[in-house]
C-alpha cells in the first residue's frame, strides 16, 4: 500500500463528507465520528446520487437522491435494497487523513 | 510506622461521642437492637426499657419528621430519658433516620456530653431554593466554627456539604483545616478540625439532607473512617461492598491506586460491614469488629431504594 | 557496582526503581535527578488532593526514608544541565555526576495555549503539586477558566469547585472528552458537571486572556468575554524532550526508544511520558508501569520487550461514573451494540468486531467496565453471548434478554412510573381491577401520566399481566432508532427541556448511537424550534438540499434561485442574474410558479462563487429549497390594477420579510391576492389571504401538490397589521406543533381547525406566539449565502484533495 496524505481530520465535520477526486473517480470520505473516517466512492450505485451530500448516521450513509443506505464499512446496500459500491482503505495518523494509493489508481507522490 | 505509638493514644480519654444506639421498627413501634453506651449502663439500661411510637421521643420525632434531628438541651423537651441521661451527664444527641426508598430501616442516635473542651461537628445541611443552608448541628466548645457555620450556605458542588449533594455519595475529607480547600477551613483550623465525613441522607419525598461528620484531634469523632461502595455499579453484585475510600490514625490511608479494581471487598454477612450490607440496617460494636478501637458504627446508605454506600467510623 | 543516573523522579521511573531494589538493590549505585523538590509521589491523585478528598501526605510513594534505606542518592531541585555523552557524565546545576547506564524520565510539561495573554500570572498548567497548590490557594468565590474539558481539566474543573470557585470549563471539540467519550457519554458528563454549578462551554476556542499583569478575563473567539482570577491549561501534554535533543538523541514527537527501552544511545535509556515507541506516545499510568518493568530487566541484563495493551479511562471525580476501554477508530465490520437507561442516567455502547469486543464506553453504571476491558485485552469470542453481552457478566449463563421476561421478573414494589411514584403491583392491581389499556391504566394509577417515558414500560406490564388478551399497541415509531412517535418526541423534548440531540437520544433511549437519515433532521428541527437560543443547528443533521443551500437535481447539480421579493424585481437584479448565469455555464433558467427564476444545472464547487456575485448584486437566497417560507405570491393589487381593494403587493413583501430564513416542518407558500378573482393563487397555499373591501380574508391549509386542498377560512381581520400578526401566530403555532414533514394541511388534519382558531384568538397567547417567532428570527434569519460564500466556508464545497490533477504533473 501506499499512504497518500489528502488532507486534515478537521477538515471534515463530525458525520459529515469530503470528496477527493482521483484516477478512478470522485471518492467520498465520511467522517463518522471524532477520529474515524471511511473512503467509498461518490456514486451511488442505484441512479448516481452524489452519496457525499448525504445524511451519515453510524457507520452508514443515505443517498441524497432516493433514500438508498449504505454502509461504509462493507459498501453493501443495506436493508432491502442490493447492491454494493467500492470502499478504500483509509486511515488517521496524526490528525492527518491518509488514503491507499494503489487502490485509488495513484502512486505516490512520495 | 510508628505504630507502638499509636497504640499508646487509641484510647484517648475524650471523645465525641459517648453513646451510639441503633433503634429499628418493629411493628408500629421502635425499638433498640443494638448499641455501644460505654461505661453508662444506667442510661442503657432505661434505654432497653424503652420504645418509641412513631412521633415519640427523639427517634420518634426523625422517624415521623422524616430528617436528621438536633436536640441540644434535654430539659422541658420531648426527650424521655432526660432523667437517665442527666445522671450519667449526656447532655445532646443527634438522631439520623435510615430510610431504603419509603421504608425506614433504623434511627441511629448519638449522643454527646458538654463540656468546654471538647470539640467536634455533626451537621444537619438542607436544601432551600437551590442552597444548602445549615438547618442544625451540634458543635461541642466550636462555637465560632458554630456561628461561621450557621452563616454559610453551599451551593450545589461546593464544599463538603455541597459535594455530597451534586455527588450522591459520601465523600472523606482531609486537612480541613489548611489550605481553602474546606471552605470554612480558617475556622475549622482554630477549632482543631482535621477530617470530616459527609454524607446524604435521602427520606421520602425527594427533601435533600447532608450529614457531616467532623473529628478534631483531641476529641475525635473517629480515628478511622471508612466509605465503601455497594452499589451493583461497582460490584457486580448486590452482596458485596468494595472499600473505595478511608483513613486510619493507626494503618494510614485505606485506599490504594495501585489496586484500583482490586480493593478490599467485603460479602454479604462478612463481619459488620457484610451484616449491614446483608441487611439493610446499621450497627454499633464494640470488641474485635471495632479493629482494636473501642467501638465502630457502620451506616448504610441507600439511593433509589437500594443499599449504595456503607460508611464507617471507629473510634 | 555500576553508576545509574536516573533524570526525573515521576511515577516511571519510581516504579522503575522499586523493581531494580527489589530484584538486585546492589546491581546499581543510583543517583536520582528531579526538578521539582520532592521526591516521587502520585502524580495521578493530584485531583483528589485539589478536592480535599485526599492529602498530599497520603499521595507520596517515596518518602526521604524510602530513598535512605535503598541507598539513592537525591538530587532534588535540581535541574540537569546537560548530558555529556563523550564523558559519560550528567551535569547538574550543583555538579557533574558520572554514569554508566542512564534514564531520562523527564515526563511531559503542559501544553500552553500560545494566545496573548498566556503568560500572565494566574494562568497556570496543572501538571504537579505546585500548579495543585496554586488552586488550592485561590480564594473561595473567585471566579476560575478550566481551558481542555479532557480528563485533567475536568478533574481540576470539579476539584477547583468543590473548593468553593466559580467554575467555567471551555473545550474545543463539540463534547468533552472526544477521545475517550462519544457524543452520548459527553452529554450525560457534561449534564453531571453542570449539576455541580460548573458552566461548560463546547466549541468554545480561546482568543486571548486579557490582564494587566494579572489575569482579568478570557475572551473567546466569538467575542465572548469571560472574567477570571485563575486560568488554568489543561489542553494536554507534550513530552519533555529538551535535554535528549541537546544532547543528540534521536528525538522525533519524543525520545525515540526500542521495546528495551533503549534510545538511540545504547548506554542512554527513556521511560514514561517523554518516550515515543513504534510512533506511539504514553500519557496513562498503565503503560508507564510495564515500561519501568521491561527497563528495570533490561538494566538487569534480562530479555524483556515492551508491548503497548488496550487502555481504559476513568475520570477521578467522586459521583461521576464512566469508563472508557479499546478503540473506537475505523475498521471494516464493526458493529455497535447501545443500552440507555434514561430513567437512571445510564448508556452503554460497546463496539463488537468479527466476534470480538474492542470498545466500550459507559456512562452511569460502570460495574461491569473491567469485564469488558478484559475481553477487549484478550480478544475473547463472544459470538456465545453477543445477544446478552451489554447485559454484563450477570446475565452470562442461560437468562434471556426478553424484556417482557425482565418485566415479568420485576418484584411488585419495583417502580415503573418515576413522575407519580407507581410501583409495578399498583399497576398489577389496577389491571387487574378492569383497567386493561393504558388509558385506564394511566386514569387509575396516573402511572405514565407525566413525562410518559414510562408508557413503554406500562405497556409491557399490561402484556405481561394479561398475556394474550392484552393488544400491543401499534403508534408508528419516528424511525427504527426508537419506539417514540413524532409527537411522543416533540412533546417530550419541550416537557424535558431537552435542548441536544445527544440530549435527546439518551434521555428518550434511542438505540443507535446518533439516529439515523429519518430521524436526525426531525429532531434537529424539533430542537430549534423550541430552543432557538440553546441549541445550535447541526448542519449534518440535514439533507443535502438544505446543507448547500440549493436544491440537488437528479445529475448531482443544483439549482440556484435568488429570492425576489414579493415577485417584484429590477433590471439591476435580472442583469445580475443573467450575468451569473453566463459565468458559471448555467444551462437552463426557468421562471418559477413562485414568481422568481430558477438557474438550473450549477456544478456544486461553483456555488460559493456564483452566490457571492449574486449577493453583490444585492440578492440573497430564495430558500427554494428548504423546510421553511418559500415565496409569496402577489398580484398587483392597488398599484396597478383596477379591481385590486388593497396594497396586496406591499402586504406580500411585508410578509416575505418577516417570515424568510425561519426554518418549518415542511416548506411554506403564501400568497396575497388584492381581490376575490385571486390571481395569486391564495387559496390552495399553506398560508393565503384574500384583500376585500372591508380587509382580510386569511384562509390556511391549502396545497396544490400530490394532494390538491382549498384553504379553510382561518379568521377575517381589518387592518394590514393584524393579517401581519395572524400569520405569524399561525406559522409559528404550526412550527412549535407539527410533526416534521408534515404540511400545514396534515397538521390541521391532526390538530382541527377549531383548536388553531381557539388558540389564535387569544389576543395573549398571539402575541406570545410573535414574540417567540420573532425571538427565533434573530438567530436564523441570516442569508445563508452570505455566510457560506465567505472564503473559509466555501472550502467545504471544493474537494479536499485533488488526486488526479498530481498524477497528470
Amino acid at each position: 500500500m501506499s499512504w497518500i496524505d489528502i488532507g486534515a481530520l478537521d477538515d471534515i465535520p463530525v458525520r459529515g463528507a469530503r470528496v477527493v477526486k482521483a484516477e478512478v473517480g470522485c471518492i467520498a470520505l465520511f467522517r463518522t465520528d471524532e477520529a474515524e473516517v471511511y473512503a467509498t466512492t461518490n456514486t451511488c450505485a442505484h441512479k448516481g446520487g452524489p452519496l457525499s451530500e448525504g445524511i451519515v448516521h453510524g457507520r452508514r450513509v443515505t443517498c441524497p437522491l432516493h433514500n438508498w443506505v449504505w454502509s461504509l464499512e462493507t459498501g453493501e446496500a443495506q436493508g432491502a435494497d442490493e447492491g454494493r459500491i467500492a470502499t478504500y482503505p483509509v486511515r488517521i495518523e496524526a490528525g492527518r487523513i491518509l488514503i491507499d494509493g494503489d487502490a485509488v489508481g495513484k502512486r505516490s507522490a512520495a | 510506622m510508628d505504630t507502638a505509638m499509636d497504640l499508646v493514644t487509641e484510647n484517648p480519654a475524650k471523645t465525641f461521642v459517648e453513646v451510639t444506639e441503633i433503634w429499628i421498627p418493629e411493628g408500629d413501634r421502635l425499638v433498640l437492637s443494638g448499641g455501644v453506651y460505654g461505661p453508662h449502663d444506667r442510661f442503657a439500661e432505661a434505654s432497653r426499657a424503652e420504645t418509641f411510637a412513631l412521633g415519640e421521643g427523639l427517634p420518634g420525632k426523625a422517624w415521623a419528621e422524616a430528617r436528621p434531628v438536633v436536640l441540644k438541651a434535654f430539659d422541658g423537651s420531648y426527650f424521655k430519658r432526660t432523667e437517665a441521661a442527666r445522671q450519667v451527664g449526656l447532655t445532646s444527641a443527634v438522631a439520623i433516620p435510615i430510610f431504603a426508598g419509603r421504608t425506614l430501616k433504623a434511627v441511629v442516635v448519638v449522643l454527646c456530653a458538654d463540656d468546654a473542651t471538647r470539640t467536634g461537628a455533626i451537621e444537619v445541611w438542607a436544601e432551600a431554593d437551590g442552597i444548602l443552608t445549615l438547618a442544625d448541628g451540634y458543635y461541642g466548645a466550636a462555637t465560632h466554627f458554630e456561628w461561621v457555620s450557621q452563616h454559610t450556605s453551599f451551593p450545589r458542588g461546593q464544599g463538603l456539604p455541597g459535594g455530597v449533594w451534586s455527588a450522591l455519595t459520601p465523600i472523606l475529607m482531609r486537612d480541613l483545616g489548611s489550605g481553602y480547600r474546606f471552605v470554612r477551613s480558617e475556622s475549622a483550623g482554630q477549632a482543631g478540625l482535621t477530617t470530616g465525613l459527609g454524607l446524604p441522607i435521602p427520606v421520602p419525598g425527594g427533601a435533600t439532607f447532608v450529614l457531616t461528620l467532623l473529628s478534631a484531634k483531641g476529641t475525635p469523632i473517629a480515628r478511622r473512617f471508612e466509605i465503601w461502595d455497594a452499589r451493583a455499579a461497582k460490584t457486580g453484585t448486590r452482596d458485596a461492598a468494595k472499600l473505595v475510600d478511608g483513613i486510619c490514625e493507626r494503618d494510614g490511608p485505606l485506599w490504594d491506586p495501585e489496586n484500583a479494581g482490586r480493593e478490599r471487598v467485603a460479602t454479604a454477612w462478612e463481619g459488620p460491614i457484610g451484616r449491614v450490607l446483608a441487611t439493610g440496617v446499621p450497627v454499633a460494636e464494640t470488641g474485635a469488629a471495632a479493629q482494636g478501637y473501642a467501638m465502630m458504627v457502620a451506616m448504610p446508605i441507600h439511593r433509589g431504594g437500594e443499599l449504595a454506600h456503607v460508611v464507617a467510623w471507629y473510634c | 557496582m555500576e553508576r545509574l543516573v536516573v533524570i526525573g523522579a515521576g511515577m516511571a521511573s519510581g516504579r522503575l526503581l522499586e523493581h531494580l531494589v527489589e530484584a538486585d538493590p546492589n546491581a546499581y549505585a543510583v543517583t536520582l535527578f528531579n526538578a521539582e523538590p520532592r521526591g516521587n509521589y502520585n502524580r495521578i491523585m493530584l485531583s483528589p488532593v485539589l478536592s480535599g478528598e485526599k492529602s498530599y501526605a497520603e499521595i507520596v510513594t517515596h518518602d526521604d526514608a524510602w530513598y535512605a534505606r535503598h541507598g539513592v542518592t537525591c538530587r532534588f531541585g535540581e535541574r540537569v544541565e546537560s548530558i555529556d555523552r563523550d564523558r559519560n557524565v550528567v551535569v547538574g546545576a550543583k555538579g557533574e555526576v558520572p554514569y554508566d547506564r542512564l534514564v531520562l524520565a523527564t515526563g511531559s510539561d503542559a501544553f500552553i495555549v500560545p494566545c496573548p495573554g498566556h503568560d500572565l500570572d494566574g494562568v497556570i498548567a496543572y501538571r504537579d503539586l505546585d500548579d495543585t497548590n496554586r488552586m488550592i490557594d485561590t480564594a473561595p468565590g473567585s471566579r476560575a477558566v478550566v481551558i481542555g474539558g479532557g480528563l485533567l481539566g475536568l478533574e481540576a474543573a470539579a476539584g477547583l469547585r468543590m473548593r468553593g470557585l466559580e467554575v467555567t470549563v471551555l473545550h474545543l471539540a463539540g463534547h468533552l472528552m472526544e477521545r475517550q467519550l462519544d457524543p452520548a457519554a459527553g452529554y450525560l458528563l457534561r449534564a453531571d458537571l453542570e449539576r455541580r454549578g460548573i458552566t461548560v462551554m463546547t466549541q468554545a476556542a480561546t482568543k486571548c486572556i486579557r490582564g494587566d499583569g494579572a489575569v482579568e478575563a478570557v475572551e473567546l473567539e466569538d467575542g465572548t468575554i469571560l472574567p477570571a482570577d485563575l486560568v488554568v491549561m489543561a489542553v494536554g501534554i507534550r513530552p519533555s524532550v529538551a535535554l535528549a535533543k541537546q544532547s543528540g538523541l534521536a528525538v522525533n514527537k519524543a525520545i525515540e526508544v526500542d521495546a528495551q527501552m533503549r534510545t538511540s544511545d545504547p548506554s542512554i535509556f527513556a521511560v514514561g511520558e517523554c518516550i515515543e515507541f513504534a510512533g506511539q506516545l504514553f500519557g496513562l499510568v498503565a503503560p508507564l508501569y510495564d515500561q519501568a518493568k521491561v527497563l528495570a530487566a533490561t538494566l538487569l541484563g534480562q530479555d524483556a520487550a515492551f508491548t503497548p495493551k488496550q487502555l481504559s479511562t476513568k475520570l477521578k471525580v467522586t459521583g461521576c461514573d464512566l469508563f472508557s476501554a479499546g478503540d473506537f477508530a475505523d475498521g471494516p465490520g464493526r458493529e455497535d451494540i447501545v443500552y440507555r437507561d434514561p430513567a437512571r442516567g445510564i448508556y452503554k455502547r460497546l463496539v463488537v468486531e468479527d466476534d470480538t469486543l474492542v470498545g466500550a464506553v459507559m456512562y452511569g453504571d460502570t460495574a461491569d467496565g473491567n469485564w469488558f476491558f478484559g475481553l477487549i485485552k484478550d480478544g475473547t469470542d463472544i459470538a456465545e453471548m453477543r445477544e446478552t453481552l451489554i447485559f454484563g457478566p450477570a446475565y452470562q449463563g442461560g437468562a434471556t434478554a426478553d424484556p417482557l421476561a425482565a418485566v415479568a421478573a420485576l418484584p411488585a414494589d419495583a417502580e415503573i412510573c418515576g413522575c407519580n411514584g407507581v410501583c409495578k403491583g399498583q399497576i398489577v392491581t389496577a389491571i387487574e381491577g378492569g383497567a386493561t389499556d393504558l388509558g385506564a391504566v394511566r386514569a387509575t394509577t396516573k402511572a405514565s401520566a407525566s413525562c410518559g417515558t414510562c408508557t413503554g414500560l406500562v405497556e409491557q406490564v399490561l402484556a405481561a399481566t394479561l398475556g394474550d388478551a392484552f393488544q400491543m399497541p401499534t403508534a408508528q415509531p419516528v424511525c427504527g432508532c426508537t419506539d417514540l412517535s413524532h409527537e411522543d418526541v416533540r412533546r417530550l423534548i419541550k416537557a424535558r427541556e431537552l435542548k441536544s440531540q445527544p440530549a435527546v437520544w439518551q434521555e428518550l433511549g434511542w438505540s443507535t448511537p446518533n439516529g439515523c437519515h429519518v430521524c436526525r433532521p426531525a429532531v434537529n428541527f424539533y430542537l430549534l424550534a423550541d430552543w432557538p437560543l440553546d441549541y445550535q443547528d447541526d448542519p449534518q443533521s440535514r439533507f443535502v438540499n438544505e446543507r448547500k443551500h440549493a436544491n440537488i437535481q437528479k445529475d448531482g447539480t443544483f439549482s440556484v434561485v435568488p429570492r425576489m421579493w414579493g415577485g417584484i424585481t429590477t433590471a439591476a437584479e435580472l442583469r445580475a442574474i443573467a450575468d451569473a448565469a453566463d459565468k458559471y455555464d448555467v444551462p437552463t433558467v426557468k421562471v418559477t410558479g413562485g414568481q422568481r427564476i430558477d438557474l438550473l444545472g450549477v456544478k456544486g464547487e461553483d456555488l460559493p462563487a456564483m452566490w457571492a456575485d449574486l449577493n453583490a448584486a444585492g440578492l440573497v437566497s430564495g430558500h427554494a429549497y428548504s423546510k421553511g417560507l418559500r415565496t409569496v405570491k402577489t398580484c398587483v393589487g392597488t398599484d396597478h390594477c383596477r379591481f385590486g381593494t388593497q396594497d396586496s403587493t406591499g402586504l406580500g413583501i411585508r410578509l416575505e420579510k418577516r417570515l424568510w430564513g425561519s426554518w418549518t416542518p415542511h416548506k411554506v407558500k403564501l400568497a396575497v391576492s388584492g381581490c376575490p378573482r385571486n390571481c395569486a393563487e391564495a387559496t390552495c397555499k399553506d398560508v393565503g389571504i384574500v384583500c376585500v373591501d372591508s380587509g382580510y380574508e386569511i384562509g390556511v391549509g391549502g396545497a396544490a401538490g400530490m394532494d390538491v386542498k382549498e384553504v379553510q377560512p382561518l379568521v377575517k381581520v381589518a387592518t394590514e397589521d393584524a393579517a401581519v400578526e395572524w400569520t405569524v401566530a399561525f406559522v409559528q403555532l404550526y412550527r412549535e406543533h407539527a410533526k416534521y414533514l408534515d404540511r400545514p394541511y396534515k397538521w390541521l388534519a391532526k390538530v382541527g381547525l377549531d383548536w388553531v382558531q381557539q388558540t389564535l384568538g387569544d389576543a395573549a397567547e398571539r402575541t406570545a406566539l410573535v414574540e417567540r417567532f420573532d425571538l427565533s428570527q434573530t438567530i436564523y434569519q441570516t442569508d445563508p449565502w452570505a455566510e457560506l460564500a465567505m472564503r473559509e466556508k466555501a472550502r467545504a464545497f471544493a474537494p479536499i484533495a485533488d488526486l488526479t490533477l498530481e498524477a497528470a504533473e
